[in-house]
């Protein structure tokens, strides 16, 4: 279909309040979505850009987006497979299971790089590579490569019967924007969010990424790069491109040299009245001053106690790192910014991706993650904040319950496990399930898009009034809530 | 499309529990709104309905079953099975029996998900209630007379009355506008803006103040066209709209992970190139179609040409052919027609008279294309340079319709055929196959490619005779050596001694310093740029061994300790390890208390302090030899030598001396014994290799000279006989050659077995096995056969898939071109094609206006937004046309005309025009754009006097933004490659980019005011006004920077804020003790104006 997001620009009517208070975070581009999406015909007068406002009243006011690179193995972390161990060495077709390849049930896979040596099937069963324990008042059993999570267990909603359809690291794009790599490119869940609600910081960005990207940088795509993540480094000195001068100019001095800049451009004004992008240039300026102030702050933890650092790990070199993206995470939520994305595990697929050594490659990354996203989850709950901020893990695709090579997994789309906490989500339950195999989810299986119906609803917004004029979303790109693991 | 059936099986469930939905959602209405007699709207409630889901199949388009329902009394007349609805009767409706039924097969819509229970539900109702519709109701128009569909007639210019408007065939239509629509245009921007603007709109760039002021004065009639005709002609007019061409025709440099290409092309600059020389040049638009789409067909040879199909190199993709493919029909379509076949991939477009089995008929056109990189003259290693460019490889490979999209089902019944849209068939579209002149399939044939090669051979040749010259001296001084050595004492004699342990006076006197003898040894504690050494109380012998171990401690900055020799208070010279961060071995020389430090006499090497290191060092005569722990370090031919004293030394330095020893050389002293017999061998092996190599060369040189003899006869059509002798004589001789490189090959290993040890040997071992292997199966090819010799390649055809290997890139070239593509554009780059022209001129105008005529530019089809001015459109694209598709002849009419030159301000507009047209679709005002990343970072850079107006060539690495000033367009774009700074301003995106967005966001403030460019760009513009004339006082500055930056005059107002902040800023530099305050603040007051908003926006 046609491509709007170039003609996200000029000429809008006069700005609304909303236009400050709503876009205030990250530009000012909406405006121009909806008056030209007019004046091209495609959208009717009764269209109207979102209002910043929720649609019903929310459970959740911020979200924490984790989103582990490479894919995790399901059956290693929360979604226990005895059988595994059991049939080790032995192929799928040799045990009682053999059905779940039924070619059948493999379809739904969509291949983009054929002849692809890896997202292939593999037979021969591979047995669990660490153990399980049961813990907190539900008794869910969590491996042991996340104890301190496992502790959290009660704050989790874990959702065992994920699938998607990409047999390849692009999955890692279907998981933020819900579609195959093969249809193209669609704003991601960061960016529906960052369009669909206002800002509650005058001060700070509304989306926010730390960490390595995922294959796209572009969130927004046809919404525009105004609702793209803003990329921000736990750097104080230099948290943001361009956040420092890069000379020698003094804090007076560039103080004097904006006041100048806002009233020439407010003299400007008159000679060109009602030009909405002077108007927004001029907010976009005074934002930018502030945001150059704000952002360091936030992520300077001096005012933290020793006591929360530790929670967080900030006192080991193997946990500091991600630990203090998740409690600048934290005090980004506690300032009011929407959605916090934080990616973990570099490299060009993503560190998760052990087709080989999976058991040192899962204690490893494991061990950097851990403790901190249990801290961040008892930081969040002793201050009151769990109540209505979520926190999402969340990984591309599980992996394969046959060995790759001697000591690996492959990709493996057919069923996963993600959870969610906090934001009116329930704790302590496990949702859906795969067969014994964990190879397909099949009791409630949930496509990726169901994470992001579910965030949307907590976040108290009707994904369908949000709507792009001359864009159509499928049922699929909306999802369904999981009403199961609401409280 | 999401493909069906995947959202299904896992709902279920949830769709058993909707199915009730339907049941429960009519009881409700049938007793409350059906009896409160609550009516069905058929034009807002059922209409919207049938146009999404049902008008595709049985609308104007396609008439499927004679079914049309794009009326209500279609649908009640049916099709060939009848009614289909009875008014009334919704049970006895086919329309909704069919679109409620349970059987897939049976259901409608056959694609994607069916009807929603309430749809169903309200169309029942609607039947019900007697399908009731307005009686005037249209039939949906017939896709023949769409607008864009029609080629477009030169419209007669409207007739008004205004002289000033009457000039320009634009300026009549858009004045016709302003009458019809009653909107009074604003007046004429001032001169200097106008200037400005027409300078960023054509080359990029901002007018000098003395081009402001020229053109000021310039009062005569042609002032205006002067300018134009001036900028027209001026090279940076091709880098200002090659970049929006390659902004729509996708440009991008090759990406992938890490090494591996995937996308695009390597060294797809030459592309860039010709777009940028075919502009300059003003070729016909119809041409450079023509050349992109099909130069490899039209001109098979002329490299010039071929440069331009790196429309096509540049969508490759490794991976999967229909990705490609589909790449190539969406843009094509896109770009030159404004047409959306991609969406006729799966299904039938649903708007546009355009199949499924179109799409794959557009494919075929492309089916037999490749990318491959062809060698240019002087460069034979393709890494470095190549052409990228397109031919056809697969000239039989046949296209086929996938069913649904899905490239796992080709419906293999039928071969689809290149062909265009039936509704735009001009005439029947002759393809016919073109036989490309043998260096079109051979490059290697070109006299400049063989010289490439031959090139290569003769410095392979010239290296291997200077190495068999070195081997052979190599030898010689072996023998020499061993000569000389013989009977040579061996023993050093020690002279002096000390552990550290106790004070030595007898052998030292301190000079400077803070001495301690402690359990580990002497140290010296002080630091400071100054020697602290101690001094030997007698001289060294003219030839000595000295041998030391010491620890740097600490230091200031240079961290510097040695020893020196030769030594009194005004001359010495000295060995030392420096800890500074650029840590070395130095040799410094002193000549009346002067210090050189020569770098030959420097080695780099890390030196840390707390570890302990070791100095042995040998002066013999002139020679110096440093041995630093053990290893030979540094070697060093001293200028002069003297009698003196030796002494221990440091220099901002702490340090810890642990022991030293000093030794008498004998005059006859050789440091290392010679092994001679090992050595002796080591030479001959050596010298074996280097006469196998020089021997390959020879061979190569040779196999290369008869393979061009063949290449030459066999396409030169030479009588088979002779033929035959010259193809046997060329794959003798490459068979010599490879035997000749086997050989030197086993005398590399024969060389490597005597004398490597361990690892390194056994590494040797296996590259001499793989080499081996490699070079065994060459000769298999070339052995025993007349045909196969060593043939120049001179192009490397691109992976066709990531398990290719290099093998798949040798096969031949094919002979012959299909043609397909060459047909494909000239149908294209016809006159009488409706919609090139158009598409064209649209986006021309879009570029100079700041909006386009038809808002979806690539979409011009029924389901895009309809032109503002269709007879202006017409206009412009015939007179594109009777030109010669002349772009520059349309920059000009454009940019001359009237309307090109109003104010873009609102200020003082009437009420009726803002009430009327506050968008300004009718141009009676200018439209402000903001200018592109390019022209931003190119204007800052010019202002600055910092542009470096070099074109062309290789592009450039983006980290290299603050020291390389080139144009914008020259560094490296990819979805890789990303230039911060641009990027911020909305950089074309590299999959699509019709138009770019023109956001504003916080981020682009801060790199604005915060980046290098901006703040040392300030700084340069203001050392130019200070060093001309008028800018003495406060005032004079401010004027000159407003005109210069902005190209307005100041206010007053402007004026009397920018120098209260001059003063201010003037206050703050002083309070700072900044050195020229003035300067200081005139910077900021400069830096201040790149910020304005009427900086970055054209006015």
């Amino acid at each position: 279909m046609n491509d709007f997001s170039s003609y996200l620009r000029r000429k809008q009517p006069v700005l609304s309040r909303r236009s400050f208070l709503g876009d205030i975070g990250m530009g000012f581009s909406s405006i121009a979505l909806a008056s030209l999406l007019k004046q091209d015909g495609y959208a009717t007068e009764a269209w109207a850009p979102p209002t910043g406002q929720p649609h019903f009243p929310p459970k959740a006011k911020s979200v924490i987006w984790l989103f582990m690179r490479g894919g995790v193995s399901h059956m290693e972390s929360f979604d226990p497979k005895p059988e595994l161990t059991k049939y080790a060495g032995k192929t799928i077709g040799e045990t009682p299971y053999k059905s779940v390849q039924d070619p059948d049930k493999l379809k739904k896979v969509r291949v983009v790089v054929v002849n692809d040596a890896n997202g292939k099937q593999r037979n021969v069963i591979y047995p669990l590579q660490t153990g399980f324990r049961k813990a907190g008042q539900s008794g869910i059993e969590v491996s042991d490569f996340f104890p301190h999570l496992r502790e959290s267990v009660d704050d989790l909603a874990i959702i065992r019967s994920m699938w998607t359809t990409d047999d390849n690291h692009g999955a890692q794009v279907q998981f933020h924007s819900g579609r195959h790599m093969l249809d193209g490119r669609f704003p991601t869940i960061g960016a529906w969010v960052n369009y669909g609600l206002g800002s509650l910081n005058e001060n700070l960005p509304q989306f926010i990424n730390m960490g390595p990207r995922f294959f796209d940088a572009r969130d927004g795509h046809y919404l525009g790069p105004a609702y793209d993540a803003v990329p921000l480094k736990i750097d104080p000195k230099a948290p943001l491109d361009f956040a420092k001068p890069e000379s020698d100019i003094t804090g007076a001095e560039q103080a004097a040299e904006f006041a100048l800049l806002g009233k020439l451009n407010r003299f400007s004004a008159v000679k060109y009245p009602q030009d909405p992008n002077l108007l927004a240039r001029i907010k976009a300026y005074e934002l930018a001053f502030r945001m150059q102030a704000a952002v360091p702050e936030v992520i300077k933890f001096d005012a933290e106690s020793e006591s929360v650092k530790k929670l967080y790990g900030l006192d080991d070199a193997a946990t500091k790192p991600f630990g203090m993206q998740l409690l600048a995470a934290r005090r980004f939520a506690e300032r009011g910014v929407r959605f916090i994305q934080i990616q973990h595990g570099d490299g060009a697929a993503g560190a998760w991706d052990a087709h080989s050594g999976l058991k040192n490659n899962h204690t490893k990354l494991a061990r950097e993650v851990d403790k901190p996203i249990a801290g961040l989850l008892q930081d969040l709950k002793q201050r009151g904040m769990l109540e209505d901020t979520m926190v999402v893990f969340a990984t591309e695709f599980g992996r394969t319950p046959g060995s790759q090579g001697a000591d690996g997994r492959d990709h493996h789309p057919y069923g996963f496990s993600v959870w969610m906490a906090g934001g009116g989500i329930k704790g302590g339950i496990a949702h859906g399930s795969t067969d014994e195999l964990g190879f397909h989810a099949t009791e409630h299986p949930h496509y990726v898009t169901d994470v992001h119906a579910t965030i949307m609803h907590q976040l108290g917004l009707d994904s369908r009034k949000l709507e792009v004029p001359g864009r159509k979303r499928l049922d699929v790109d909306h999802g369904h809530v999981i009403q199961d693991i609401l409280a | 499309m999401f493909p069906a059936g995947q959202g299904k099986s896992v709902d279920r469930n949830r769709l058993h529990l909707r199915a009730l939905l339907p049941v429960f959602l009519l009881l409700m209405l049938c007793c409350s709104d059906l009896c409160a007699a609550s009516r069905i709207d058929y034009v807002t409630q059922i209409k919207p309905i049938l146009v999404e889901r049902c008008y595709a199949c049985h609308g104007v388009l396609k008439q499927q079953g004679k079914l049309r329902v794009d009326t209500a009394e279609f649908l009640k007349q049916g099709g060939k099975h009848g009614a289909g609805l009875l008014a009334g009767n919704p049970d006895e409706s086919r329309l909704i029996e069919r679109v409620s039924a349970r059987a897939e097969d049976e259901r409608m819509p056959p694609e994607g998900e069916p009807l929603k229970p309430e749809q169903i539900a309200l169309i029942k109702l609607w039947v019900a209630q007697g399908a009731k519709a307005p009686a005037n109701e249209k039939p949906e128009a017939d896709p023949k007379d769409h607008w864009a569909f029609k080629a477009p007639l030169r419209p007669e210019v409207p007739k008004v009355k205004s002289r000033e408007w009457a000039q320009n065939p634009i300026d009549a239509f858009i004045a016709a506008g302003h009458q019809q629509q009653g909107l009074k245009p604003q007046g004429l921007a001032e001169k200097s803006l106008w200037l400005r603007r027409v300078y960023l709109d054509l080359i990029g760039l901002p007018p000098s103040l003395q081009e402001m002021r020229d053109f000021e004065a310039d009062n005569s009639a042609q002032a205006y066209e002067k300018v134009v005709d001036r900028l027209l002609a001026s090279p940076q007019y091709g880098e200002r709209w090659g970049r929006h061409f390659m902004d729509i025709w996708r440009y991008t440099d090759w990406y992938g992970l890490g090494e591996q290409l995937r996308y695009s092309q390597k060294h797809l600059w030459h592309w860039r190139d010709w777009i940028v020389e075919s502009l300059n040049k003003d070729k016909g638009y119809d041409r450079m179609v023509l050349e992109m789409l099909a130069g490899d067909e039209i001109a098979p040879t002329d490299r010039d040409t071929l440069r331009a199909t790196g429309f096509l190199a540049r969508n490759y993709y490794l991976f999967n052919r229909t990705t490609w493919l589909d790449d190539v029909v969406e843009h094509t379509s896109k770009a030159f027609l404004g047409i959306t076949m991609n969406c006729a991939k799966c299904h039938d477009h649903k708007y546009d008279p355009v199949t499924a089995k179109d799409y794959y008929a557009w494919r075929a056109f492309f089916e037999p294309y490749h990318v491959r990189l062809d060698e240019l003259p002087g460069e034979p290693d393709l890494e470095k340079n190549g052409l990228p460019r397109a031919y056809d490889v697969h000239l039989d490979t046949p296209t086929y319709l996938f069913v649904r999209g899905d490239e796992k089902h080709p419906d293999k019944s039928k071969e689809i055929a290149p062909m265009v849209p039936v509704i735009f068939k001009l005439r029947a579209l002759e393809i016919k196959p073109v036989d490309l002149p043998p260096e079109g399939y051979n490059p290697a044939l070109s006299a400049d490619i063989y010289q490439n090669h031959l090139t290569q051979a003769q410095s392979q040749l010239k290296e291997a005779r200077a190495a068999l010259e070195k081997a052979r001296e190599k030898a010689a001084e072996v023998e020499k050596l061993i000569e000389n050595t013989k009977g040579k004492a061996l023993v050093p004699l020690l002279k002096h001694q000390d552990d550290f342990r106790n004070p030595n006076t007898a052998l030292w006197h301190k000079i400077g310093g803070e001495w301690r003898y402690e359990a580990d040894g002497l140290n010296q504690t002080e630091t400071g740029s100054q020697r602290r050494m101690l001094r030997s109380q007698m001289d060294h012998p003219a030839d000595f061994r000295a041998k030391f171990r010491f620890k740097i401690t600490g230091g200031e900055k240079w961290k510097s300790t040695g020893f020196s020799f030769d030594a009194d208070d005004a001359h010495d010279v000295l060995v030392y390890l420096s800890a500074h961060s650029s840590s070395k071995l130095q040799v410094a020389i002193s000549e009346n208390g002067k210090s050189s430090y020569p770098s030959q006499g420097a080695f780099n090497r890390p030196v840390k302090t707390g570890i302990a290191y070791e100095l042995d060092i040998y002066v013999q005569g002139r020679q110096l030899t440093i041995l630093m722990d053990g290893e030979e370090a540094l070697s060093f031919e001293l200028p002069s030598r003297r009698p003196g004293r030796f002494q221990l030394v440091t220099f901002d330095a702490s340090a810890e001396f642990q022991d030293f020893a000093l030794y008498e050389l004998p005059a006859d002293f050789v440091r290392t014994p010679v092994d001679g017999e090992a050595r002796r061998t080591a030479s001959k092996l050596a010298l074996a290799t280097a006469n196998q190599n020089l021997f390959v060369a020879e061979r190569r040189l040779t196999a290369l000279q008869s393979a061009r003899q063949a290449d030459e006869a066999r396409f030169a059509g030479v009588k088979t006989d002779d033929l035959t002798a010259l193809l046997k004589r060329a794959a003798t001789d490459a068979v010599a050659w490879k035997i000749a490189e086997g050989e030197a090959l086993d005398a590399k290993h024969k060389e490597d077995s005597a004398l490597l040890e361990g690892k390194k040997k056994t590494d040797a071992s296996k590259k001499y096995q793989t080499a081996k292997m490699a070079i065994s199966k060459e000769l298999g090819r070339f052995k025993n056969s007349t045909t196969n010799y060593f043939q120049l390649r001179g192009s490397l055809k691109a992976l066709e898939g990531p398990d290719e290997t290099e093998e798949h890139r040798e096969l031949p070239f094919p002979a012959t071109s299909t043609g397909r593509r060459t047909a494909l554009a000239e149908w294209i780059a016809n006159e009488q094609n409706p919609l090139t022209a158009r598409v064209a001129v649209n986006h021309l105008w879009l570029r100079h206006f700041g909006q386009p005529l038809v808002p979806t530019v690539m979409d011009f089809g029924r389901r895009g937004a309809a032109p503002t001015h269709p007879e202006l459109l017409d206009w412009l694209a015939t007179e594109f046309m009777a030109s010669g598709w002349s772009m520059k002849h349309m920059h000009r009419l454009m940019v001359l005309s009237r309307t090109y030159r109003l104010s873009s301000s609102n200020a003082d507009a009437p009420k009726a025009s803002l009430a009327k047209d506050a968008e300004n679709k009718y141009y009676w005002r200018m439209n402000p754009v903001r200018m592109e990343a390019q022209a931003l970072r190119d204007s800052l850079l010019q202002l600055a006097g910092q542009l470096d107006l070099t074109m062309g060539g290789p592009t450039i690495n983006p980290e290299k933004e603050d020291t390389v000033f080139r144009r914008s367009l020259y560094f490296t774009h990819s979805k890789e490659d990303v230039h911060k700074f641009l990027e911020t301003f909305d950089n074309a995106n590299v999959l699509e980019c019709y138009r770019r967005p023109e956001s504003v966001l916080p981020q682009q403030a801060l790199a604005l005011s915060n980046s290098k460019l901006s703040m040392v760009a300030a700084g340069k513009l203001t050392e130019i006004f200070l060093k001309n004339s008028g800018t003495a006082s406060d005032d004079g500055f401010i004027r000159v920077a407003y005109q210069s930056i902005l190209a307005v005059e100041p206010n007053k107002a402007e004026l009397e804020a920018c120098g209260e902040a001059l003063l201010e800023l003037r206050s703050l530099a002083e309070k700072q003790g900044q050195a020229d305050p003035v300067k200081r603040a005139r910077a900021g007051l400069v830096h201040a104006l790149f910020n304005h908003n009427d900086f970055i926006t054209v006015r």
